[in-house]
């Protein structure tokens, strides 16, 4: 109570004390416009106190000065326009400072309140954002949430790739669980308005205890906003706070991400070195086998004719499990993601170098070669392609007539390479055209089935398709493969 | 005696096979277990050619190949199960002759050993005349002819094909051409490699999709055949 009288008190004590000092001047030499002291002291007072204690300065002032120093001296009479004007000038100049005044210090009120206001923000983001763990930095913020009046509740949880997981807060109800799954899903709130981003927040629903729900990119957050008119300072700052949460789960998501792509990472890195020790493994045993086989055809082993023939025999038994187990591991690796090498390479040299690895074979075969000169180069991986052209190359052997024709070329077609490889073998039955591709499939006796199941593979992980159709002459199997964007320089 | 050769393999099995194998050629073999043995048998024994197994127990392969360069002559062979391609870079980066994929029939082993022997025959003789086929090389006179004919190529063409001729018969890597090619500092486009041979081929009459005078080995590099 004294507080409130203070400013009131010191306007009467310094009007008092002003009329002491005009009393004095004017007692020793005569001064006009003295009466223009008490303007100070109004300003004065409306810049510190506002309208209240300025006017009842500006009154005390106008009494004082009528009684003391405005003929009739030692009464309050009024008794021209000249007096009844000061005494307005003194009351307007009382009420327009006190205002100027009154709304200068709400704006000062507002700045600093801004300021606080940002500073929390900025010191609670800081430590937010700095703290390696999400979950510690997201709890800060529910606790400075629920710090404003109006918030009631501030909870967090995540959706993981289609997973809810509670990250700050109480435990969600079963139903609620489904609300904030249902909003994060229709990215819909619920209870809840946004407008401007997340600046601006409008409750929808009658202010009730049903909380609301907030989707976030990477998760929901559950609200309750306890007040029939909500301050907006804290609106704001519940905006703010929603802005840096949803940053947060941003992060925390990312890392779940980079840590997922780690897991990959590691499983494809065992898998390799699985199937690496794997192929030592098994191959081992057959180079030993092979090795020794083939040392005692030499003549100097001095063998039996038909002991050799035998030793021929099991070599060529050993080679054919060295093959099957060479395409298991190749068809496992191309299924365990093998990394591609693309890089631009010419058709022709990749012919080349398949038919080379399999000239033994393909003599007395008449190969036919169709590569335009002009064919601009494939982006591949050379290894694996290589593996495409020798099985195609290798089936077209096993069902081409003895010395019987067999092609093979490619063109540019629609941006890509179309290429082909041919027989003049028995036609597939066209029941299974689409199966030839089919892993452990097989049109012969002793075939391990998996060429064509790899050829298939490699062409797909480049972003082909491979078909195997009849012509009139024979089968032909079809595939495509990226054209590289290079141009040739030196 | 064709010459004595050095296998560093940890499997007893394909130590006596090669042994009994390679003997039948007329190789004099010694066969030890470890890169460690391989050093101080390769200084000792001073072998023609080592075979030398990639999946050694202890010092490894690679290891020992980088220790084994400098302190012997012999040409090595490098043998592995499955390698990938980056390993047979490796291999012939770290100063390998050639490799060979295991399991291997004798014969084609034997062709190989021959192979690297004839080459180092061929370079210590310091023949200046390269022949592949009815390809020749005239390294002294930088001539280049086919069936008599002379083939006129580019500088750049002639120092890769020059550089094959020097290393004919073994496997040359990308990034070797690369570098004795076009200097110390050229930028790593296979690319260019590429296109020179492409370029060399059709000025010899070679058909890409049959070579004869230059093969791809693939994922690696080049090789001249020689002979």
């Amino acid at each position: 109570m004294t507080r409130r009288l203070a400013p009131y008190s010191v306007a009467i004590a310094g009007a008092l004390l002003i009329t002491g000092a005009i009393a004095l001047i004017s007692s020793r030499t005569s001064v006009p416009g003295l009466s223009a002291f008490y303007l100070l002291l109004v300003l004065w007072l409306g810049a510190r106190w506002g309208r209240g204690p300025a006017v009842a300065g500006s009154v005390a002032a106008f009494l004082l000065f009528d009684y003391f120093f405005v003929p009739p001296i030692g009464t309050f009479t009024v008794s021209g326009p000249r007096e009844f004007l000061e005494l307005v000038v003194l009351l307007a100049v009382a009420l327009v400072t006190s205002q100027l005044a009154a709304s200068l210090r709400r704006t000062q009120a507002a700045a600093e309140g801004l300021a606080t206001e940002s500073r929390a923000l900025y010191e609670l983001a800081t430590a937010a954002l700095r703290s390696p763990e999400v979950t510690i930095a997201l709890s800060l913020l529910r606790e400075r949430a629920t710090r404003l009046e109006s918030v009631t509740r501030f909870d967090l949880v995540a959706m993981d790739f289609g997973q809810v997981t509670q990250l700050a807060g109480g435990e969600l109800s079963q139903d609620e669980v489904k609300q904030a799954a249902w909003s994060h899903e229709n990215r819909r709130p619920i209870g809840i308005a946004v407008t401007e981003g997340a600046v601006k927040l409008v409750r929808t629903a009658p202010v009730s205890s049903a909380p609301a729900f907030l989707p976030l990119a990477n998760g929901v957050v559950v609200i309750g906003i306890d007040a029939e008119h909500p301050d907006p300072a804290d609106l704001r700052m519940l905006a703010a706070l929603i802005g840096l949460a949803a940053l947060l789960l941003d992060r925390r998501r990312a890392g779940l991400e980079a840590e997922r792509a780690r897991g990959f990472e590691a499983s494809d890195r065992l898998k390799a070195a699985i199937l690496s020790s794997l192929s030592h493994e098994l191959k081992s045993p057959i180079a030993a086998l092979r090795a020794g086989l083939t040392a005692l055809v030499a003549p100097q082993a001095r063998l039996q004719p038909e002991q050799r023939d035998l030793l021929l025999d099991l070599d060529r038994q050993a080679d054919r499990l060295d093959h099957l187990v060479g395409d298991m591991l190749t068809l496992s690796r191309l299924e365990a993601g093998v990394e591609l090498e693309k890089e631009p390479h010419r058709f022709a040299d990749l012919i080349g170098t398949a038919m080379r690895q399999l000239r033994s074979d393909l003599k007395g075969h008449d190969v036919a070669i169709d590569i335009a000169d002009d064919l601009p180069p494939v982006e591949v991986d050379e290894v694996q392609v290589g593996r495409v052209l020798t099985n195609l190359l290798q089936n077209a052997l096993e069902w081409a007539p003895t010395s019987g024709g067999i092609a093979i070329g490619g063109a540019a077609k629609d941006g890509h390479l179309e290429a082909w490889v041919e027989n003049d073998g028995p036609a597939i039955a066209p029941a299974d055209l689409e199966r030839v591709f089919d892993t452990f499939w097989t049109r012969r006796a002793r075939g391990s089935g998996l060429g064509l199941a790899i050829s298939k593979r490699v062409v797909e992980a480049h972003g082909g398709t491979i078909r195997a159709e009849n012509r009139r002459r024979g089968p032909r199997f079809t595939f495509t493969l990226p054209l590289a964007r290079v141009t040739a320089k030196r | 005696m064709s010459g004595r050769v050095l296998v560093v393999d940890d499997e007893v099995e394909m130590q006596r096979a090669l042994k009994t194998g390679l003997s039948y050629h007329d190789f004099d073999v010694r066969a030890v277990g470890s890169g460690e043995e391989a050093l101080r048998e390769a200084a000792a024994w001073r072998p023609d050619v080592i075979l030398l197994d990639l999946g050694l127990p202890g010092m490894d392969g690679f290891a020992t190949l980088r220790a084994l360069r400098p302190a012997t002559r012999a040409a090595v062979i490098v043998v592995s199960v499955m390698p990938g391609e980056r390993d047979k870079v490796r291999a012939l980066d770290l100063g390998a002759d050639d490799y060979v994929v295991k399991p291997f029939g004798t014969e084609e082993l034997v062709a190989r050993i021959r192979a690297v022997l004839r080459r180092q025959a061929d370079v210590s003789s310091g023949e200046p005349v390269v022949r592949s086929g009815e390809l020749e090389i005239d390294l002294a006179r930088r001539s280049v002819t086919v069936n008599g004919r002379s083939v006129h190529l580019t500088p750049t063409e002639y120092e890769l094909l020059r550089y094959l001729a020097l290393h004919a018969g073994k496997p040359v890597t990308h990034s070797t051409l690369l570098r004795q090619v076009w200097g110390e500092y050229a930028v790593g486009d296979k690319y260019n490699t590429r296109y020179v041979v492409a370029q060399i081929r059709k000025k010899l009459g070679d058909n890409p999709a049959n070579p004869r005078y230059i093969v791809n080995e693939p994922g690696v590099g080049y090789r001249l055949e020689s002979g």
